[in-house]
């Protein structure tokens, strides 16, 4: 209990610092959001003092000092209220979260857990045919793989399977004739274009659980109660899964608690090139735009997630392994 | 030993996978050379035009409030302006205003048009304009044009609207004109039209709202539009899209943006496939007026001869764009505003001795290929411009290069598109890249030189971000603004030139474009070199002509 108490003492300062950080950085930032929705309009041809002065009036950009607007910002926090937001005014910041959560977690959610589940299966099955083809041939494509840049690999993977050879669609998280709903042509929908970005994510992620689980488990597989196991005659797959993978899979199972607090953060390069209209797309947008309230809302969202995992992943770690409870 | 062996197994596994992905990479490679074709969606009618103007982030937003900086693309096409101006060259052309007359440099009296109908049915008047002026000076932050700093007061008199100007204005009516006129039936009663979404339009213009979802929405023909003889366009469809293979290979009746090796992509797509690059503004380097040295006029002079503009251009522009004069005038554009004294159009042509010279009289001399000033120290400075806009940034490591041919040691400083735009509004910059130039002859010098906009450094400004100064300049633009005569204002509009062509308050370089793409396979008679009726932009008002220029392709001119 002592354990959890202090733990949950750890999380809550950290939150707070969190929070704070998250006032603070994004105005750190050189320009103000009237100087980014100028320079996007400038483009275009000269932008005049009256439309300048109409901006400012339109985005409602940030009065008071520093202090009044920590002291609103927190008031926010605590309503889980973050106004309207600038490069998207005039939409609540809630709504544009709420549109855009669902698929972020329905995407990269769900890749996240295939590939951590396959990666581990893999790494177990690696490290116990360790030698064979089954060891070499997953751990070297995966490690292969994972050097690839994120964007890269999105790229490639648009042009040849999206626009040569016409397998899936290029864009969005549907195509612009179904109308969402509950029905299956728009689920069936939904899961097609999401095959691209999924795939990007899995060819890029599998190997970092491949290679961690292999790794580990090989040095656990030397350990002592591992021989004892198959000295009595235990069948290989029980040793594998009870006793070496069991052991084996702390570090992976830290990472992926990481990674599932990342999830709502949503993959900003993955989104940029399908312009999948995630979490990641948006915070692209709210940085650029120096979008404020929708960059605190997200990245609160963000550190928040991560810490709760990061609580989970303690707590857990507490249930595996008996020894960090003392 | 068990370790061992394997281990030599996978290293022997390691070449021969390595192999295997270096050969998959070098394919993936090549196959960058792959033609991309364009591919329209053949359930797309003849009578529809496809067109890229609408992105999305990634979703849209249903907002049709034409006053609004997130406006859907298109309600600009269903609100119309009283004068339709093209950006390229200022020229007016009666839009829901038919005729106009400036009395006296204080007043502006617009005639209606007769028989335009809102979409709805109802009949549009003189006084849903004074409305709408109304409107805007009631929510300021919807008077993107700023109206309102040159009104002081409307009046409607039958078909006539008569407006009362704050002091002798002649260029106003450029920027009154523009207003784009929503209807008081349906307008009067909205709570707050600062925040108003207006889902459902009902304007003036010639398409109204068909399909609408967040991915794409349609637009169909107005019957009931004033000049809906003219327009052979039954349907547009605008996709949000958001890449530029999207643009090449949807399809397109209609895009705009530059596209690295236009012909190569675009122009391979499809041989329908045609572009138009006019010059819409002018790329130059903004010297800091109120910092020394670029105060000193010679120092700006050596710099503006120091330059090859011809390759600074074609560095940037991939070729596209034409150096720029030092007149402040886009060209060919507004070739009738060009004093014919000023000789070569303006251009100034790279002359490293002169340059020289000018610098010397500044105090700089070369000493071992360095140009040092008084204090023994090597010319060094600053230039600011925005992360991103990859074309500046090359424009601006080819000033890097030219200048340090002759000895200036320049250095590049790159915030992002915010940071920059607050960099050049409070004057915290050395030397900035920066466009300038506008259609509208009278704006394009006053955003440039008026003192109106002076703000010492540290102040926020939104022109004459160079910071200059001169009681000259303020006269000839005090003088243009209190005559409404055209042979007048081109002897001021000489002055005017001559001030920029001698005072350098900022460097030309480069033309900007506009980046239309098209494409005659469905539509035809699209503005071009020939024919440069109307910018080939197809955003904000602009397109509302080009809609009724266009005809379809009929079956035998295929």
């Amino acid at each position: 209990m002592r354990y959890i108490a202090q733990k949950l003492g750890l999380f809550v300062l950290t939150l707070w610092a969190a929070i704070t950080l998250n006032f603070f950085l994004p105005r750190l930032m050189p320009g103000s959001p009237a100087d980014a929705a100028i320079a996007k309009l400038s483009q275009n041809g000269p932008v005049t003092e009256a439309t300048r002065a109409a901006i400012e009036a339109q985005l409602g950009v940030p009065t008071g000092s520093m202090w009044d607007q920590y002291l609103s910002y927190l008031h926010q926090v605590v309503t889980l209220d973050f106004g309207v937001s600038y490069t998207f005014y005039p939409q609540t910041v809630s709504s544009m979260v709420s549109t855009a959560l669902p698929y972020t977690i329905g995407l990269v959610g769900v890749v996240t857990i295939l590939a951590f589940v396959i990666g581990t299966l893999i790494g177990v099955a690696a490290a116990w045919k360790r030698g064979t083809w089954l060891d070499s041939l997953p751990t070297l494509t995966g490690s292969f793989l994972s050097t690839f840049p994120y964007f890269w690999t999105a790229l490639l993977l648009l042009f040849f399977l999206g626009y040569v050879l016409h397998w899936f669609p290029t864009s969005g998280a549907y195509a612009a004739t179904t109308t969402p709903g509950l029905t299956p042509a728009f689920v069936g929908d939904v899961v097609q274009h999401a095959v691209l970005p999924a795939l990007t994510i899995l060819i890029t992620s599998l190997g970092g659980w491949i290679i961690g689980m292999r790794n580990t488990m090989i040095n656990t597989l030397g350990d002592d109660y591992v021989t004892f196991a198959e000295a009595n005659g235990l069948r290989g797959r029980t040793v594998a899964i009870r006793y070496a993978a069991r052991n084996a899979i702390l570090p992976n199972l830290t990472g992926f608690g990481l990674a599932l607090g990342g999830v709502v953060g949503g993959s900003i390069l993955v989104e940029q090139v399908f312009a999948y209209p995630g979490i990641g797309y948006l915070l692209f947008n709210a940085v650029i735009g120096q979008d404020y309230p929708l960059m605190q809302a997200l990245f609160l969202m963000i550190t928040v997630s991560v810490l709760i995992a990061n609580f989970l992943v303690d707590i857990l770690y507490g249930v595996l392994d008996p020894r960090t409870r003392r | 030993m068990r370790f061992h062996v394997s281990h030599t197994h996978t290293h022997h596994r390691w070449k021969a996978l390595a192999f295997a992905c270096l050969t998959a990479v070098a394919l993936a490679v090549s196959g960058c050379s792959i033609q991309i074709t364009s591919q329209p969606d053949p359930s797309i009618g003849e009578d529809t035009m496809l067109i890229n103007a609408d992105k999305g982030n990634p979703l849209f937003d249903r907002n049709f409030n034409p006053y609004m900086t997130n406006t859907r693309t298109a309600s600009r096409w269903i609100y119309e302006p009283l004068i339709l101006i093209n950006p390229l060259d200022g020229t007016e052309t009666p839009w829901l205003s038919d005729s106009w007359e400036q009395p006296d440099a204080t007043t502006i009296v617009m005639h209606m048009r007769d028989g335009v109908t809102w979409s709805d049915g109802t009949t549009f008047t003189a006084k849903d304009v004074a409305f709408t002026l109304q409107l805007i000076e009631d929510y300021p932050e919807l008077d993107i044009y700023g109206a309102w700093q040159h009104l002081d007061s409307v009046s409607v008199d039958g078909d006539s609207v008569t407006m009362t100007l704050k002091s002798e204005d002649s260029p106003a009516l450029a920027i009154i004109g523009k207003t784009m006129i929503v209807p008081e039936h349906l307008w009067a009663d909205v709570e707050d039209p600062a925040t108003y979404r207006n889902e459902d339009p009902v304007g003036t213009g010639p398409f109204v709202l068909g399909n609408y979802n967040d991915q794409q929405y349609s637009m169909d023909k107005n019957p009931s539009y004033w000049q809906a003889d003219k327009v052979e366009i039954e349907h547009l469809l605008l996709p949000s899209t958001n890449n530029q293979l999207d643009t090449v290979t949807r399809g397109y009746d209609w895009s705009y943006s530059f596209i690295s090796d236009v012909s190569g992509t675009w122009g391979a797509a499809s041989p329908h496939n045609k572009w138009w690059f006019p010059n819409a503004g002018v790329i130059g380097l903004i010297p800091n007026n109120e910092v020394a040295p670029f105060d000193n006029v010679d120092v700006r002079r050596g710099i503006a001869l120091a330059l090859d503009r011809q390759s600074i251009a074609d560095v940037a522009s991939e070729g596209y764009m034409k150096p720029a004069g030092q007149t402040g005038l886009i060209l060919p554009n507004q070739e009738k505003w060009l004093d014919p004294r000023i000789p070569n159009d303006g251009i100034v042509e790279q002359d490293t001795d002169a340059a020289l010279e000018a610098f010397a009289r500044a105090g700089y001399t070369q000493k071992d290929g360095k140009l040092v000033g008084e204090d023994g120290q090597q010319f060094t400075f600053s230039l600011t411009s925005a992360n991103g806009y990859s074309d500046w940034t090359r424009a601006a490591q080819a000033v890097q290069r030219q200048l340090a041919d002759i000895g200036i040691d320049v250095e590049l400083n790159m915030p992002q598109p915010a940071g920059y735009q607050q960099a050049i509004s409070n004057g915290d910059f050395e030397v900035a890249l920066g466009g300038m130039g506008n259609g509208d002859v009278y704006q394009a010098f006053n955003s440039l030189m008026s003192s109106d906009f002076y703000v010492p450094v540290g102040e926020s400004t939104s022109n004459n971000f160079e910071r200059f100064r001169s009681d000259e300049a303020d006269r000839l633009l005090r003088e243009f603004r209190s005559t409404v005569d055209e042979d007048r204002q081109r002897d001021i509009v000489n002055e005017l030139q001559q001030l920029v062509y001698d005072e350098l308050p900022v460097i030309g370089m480069y033309y900007g474009g506009s980046w239309g793409l098209y494409s005659d396979a469905k539509f035809t008679g699209w503005p071009s070199e020939e024919d440069p009726y109307m910018i080939p932009q197809n955003y904000d008002s602009a397109p509302l002509l080009t809609f009724t220029k266009l005809k379809r392709v009929t079956e035998d001119q295929k």
